[in-house]
């Protein structure tokens, strides 16, 4: 059987079809998990954020329009979502619980071949350093720049996912494309 | 062309930029700009290494099995939309303030007594009816109340903005819940239940402000109240004290059908 569209998994799912909302659940959410926790660097954080996402979702669905797309209306949500939360979190200096994540135990390395030990070791610190830098942006900046960099979403869509204009969507782009070679640009260019 | 700028190279890059051939040969022809651009794109391969922890097939459903409970709470019996807000038949100034005749009666119960003569007073004007399922509709109402100011506040938030934003919709929302909510406020004061007065003061701020902003807001206007939102944690309380009273619902709930059987 061919699988069913999500717009037809909508429609059902707008009558009332508990079911159908379910396939879309089960579609999305691992998707939305890499989104989520882009946008944290936190798993716990990011599986709360995934889950808020589909209750909105759900209340929201009579606004949904189909030309959009599932895909991208539900991380619209989302980037709403994570935006909220970074915000609460930087207020109530949330910080602590973002640093024991250690990217270097949670992760093995998923690098072609064997690697040579001081490649891998190149390899951890950039991630560090990556990580570390994400930290540093703006909860705005931050949550363009996942859109704009891993998700490619266009600055219009982000500026209107965001209730943002294009200006202001910009600009938070490029001060977290900065702030990123700030803290990346002396160790990935020493490499020859 | 002149050397392009940090920013044009940002957005050539992302494949936004205008004049992007102008930009291709200009690098073509340009080492220092062709290096720059080179270094730029280093750091933003490198930002690509962020390692994301991995999901396994089933974590859809797992997901599935944590919403579902509550959407099939919001499906049945009465489902919540945000157009069906404006539909709800007890939803009205007068709906409150008979409500509050319950509040006055169940002072005593719910929160600490201040006034002991309200209650015989009212009790006496009230159908005999026991306590406990009177402080369920109670519950059930303000609930209710915090769950639609909820509800009104994220569709706000979430507003889709084209330069301008018109929020008509949620404006004609919110003064009906001010109305609403100023009484329940007054009434959790007076019991001294200042943990719910509070909450419902930032609330009413909240609603007074989109009650009384224009209805078109520019991006920024609309981006202010936005943040004003946010930065009070409104939402967040109002979802707090909300599910607080919902749980206390349940309870009392439990107790009544314990009570029956
Ligand atoms: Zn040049």
């Amino acid at each position: 059987m061919m699988e069913e569209s999500d717009a037809a998994l909508v429609t059902r799912a707008r009558e009332g079809d508990q079911d159908a909302f379910r396939l879309l659940v089960e579609r999305h959410s691992v998707r939305l998990f890499q989104l989520a926790f882009r946008m944290t660097s936190n798993e716990q954080d990011a599986e709360d954020l995934v889950q808020e996402t589909f209750l909105r979702a759900y209340k929201q669905l009579s606004r949904f329009q189909s030309r959009a797309g599932l895909g991208t209306w539900l991380y619209r949500i989302a980037a709403n979502c994570s935006l909220d939360l970074l915000r609460r979190q930087k207020r109530r200096g949330d910080q602590e619980r973002a640093v024991e994540f250690d990217s270097e135990e949670a992760f093995p390395a998923i690098l072609s071949g064997a690697p040579a030990p001081d490649q891998q070791v190149y390899h951890g610190e950039v991630r560090q350093k990556v990580e570390s830098a994400m930290r540093e942006l703006t909860p705005m900046e931050r949550t363009a720049f996942v859109l704009r960099h891993f998700e490619g979403q266009s600055i219009e869509e982000i500026g209107s996912a965001l209730g943002v204009g294009p200006g202001a969507t910009k600009q938070s782009i490029f001060r977290a494309v900065q702030k990123m070679r700030r803290a990346l640009e002396p160790l990935v260019n020493a490499i020859p | 062309m002149n050397h392009p700028t940090e920013e044009q190279l940002i957005l050539y890059h992302y494949g936004e930029v205008e004049g992007r051939d102008l930009i291709a040969s200009h690098l073509q022809g340009c080492e220092s700009c062709r290096t720059s651009y080179q270094a730029l794109q280093r750091v933003l391969e490198a930002v690509n290494s962020m390692p994301v922890p991995q999901r396994s097939e089933s974590y859809g459903a797992e997901v599935w099995r944590q919403v579902s409970g509550q959407i099939v709470k919001a499906t049945a019996p009465r489902r919540l939309d945000f157009w069906q807000l404006f539909q709800w038949p007890r939803w009205s100034v007068a709906g409150a303030l008979a409500l509050l005749v319950l509040i006055a009666f169940l002072a005593g119960r719910f929160w600490p007594q201040r006034d002991s003569t309200t209650e015989p007073l009212i009790a006496k004007s009230t159908q005999p009816i026991s306590r406990q399922a009177r402080e369920r509709v109670l519950l059930k109402e303000i609930g209710d109340h915090l769950e639609r100011s909820q509800l009104a506040l994220i569709e706000l938030i979430n507003s889709k903005t084209n330069g301008v934003v018109d929020i008509s919709l949620e404006q004609s929302l919110a003064r009906q819940l001010v109305d609403v909510n100023r009484l329940y406020r007054q009434s959790a004061l007076r019991l001294g239940d200042a943990g719910m007065a509070s909450v419902l003061e930032d609330l009413e701020r909240t609603l007074i402000e989109i009650s009384n902003s224009p209805s078109q807001l520019s991006s920024t206007e609309f981006a202010e109240i936005r943040r004003r939102i946010d930065t009070d944690d409104t939402l967040f309380k109002v979802k707090v004290v909300g599910s607080q009273v919902r749980a206390k619902e349940r309870e009392t709930a439990r107790e009544l059908a314990a009570k029956r059987s």
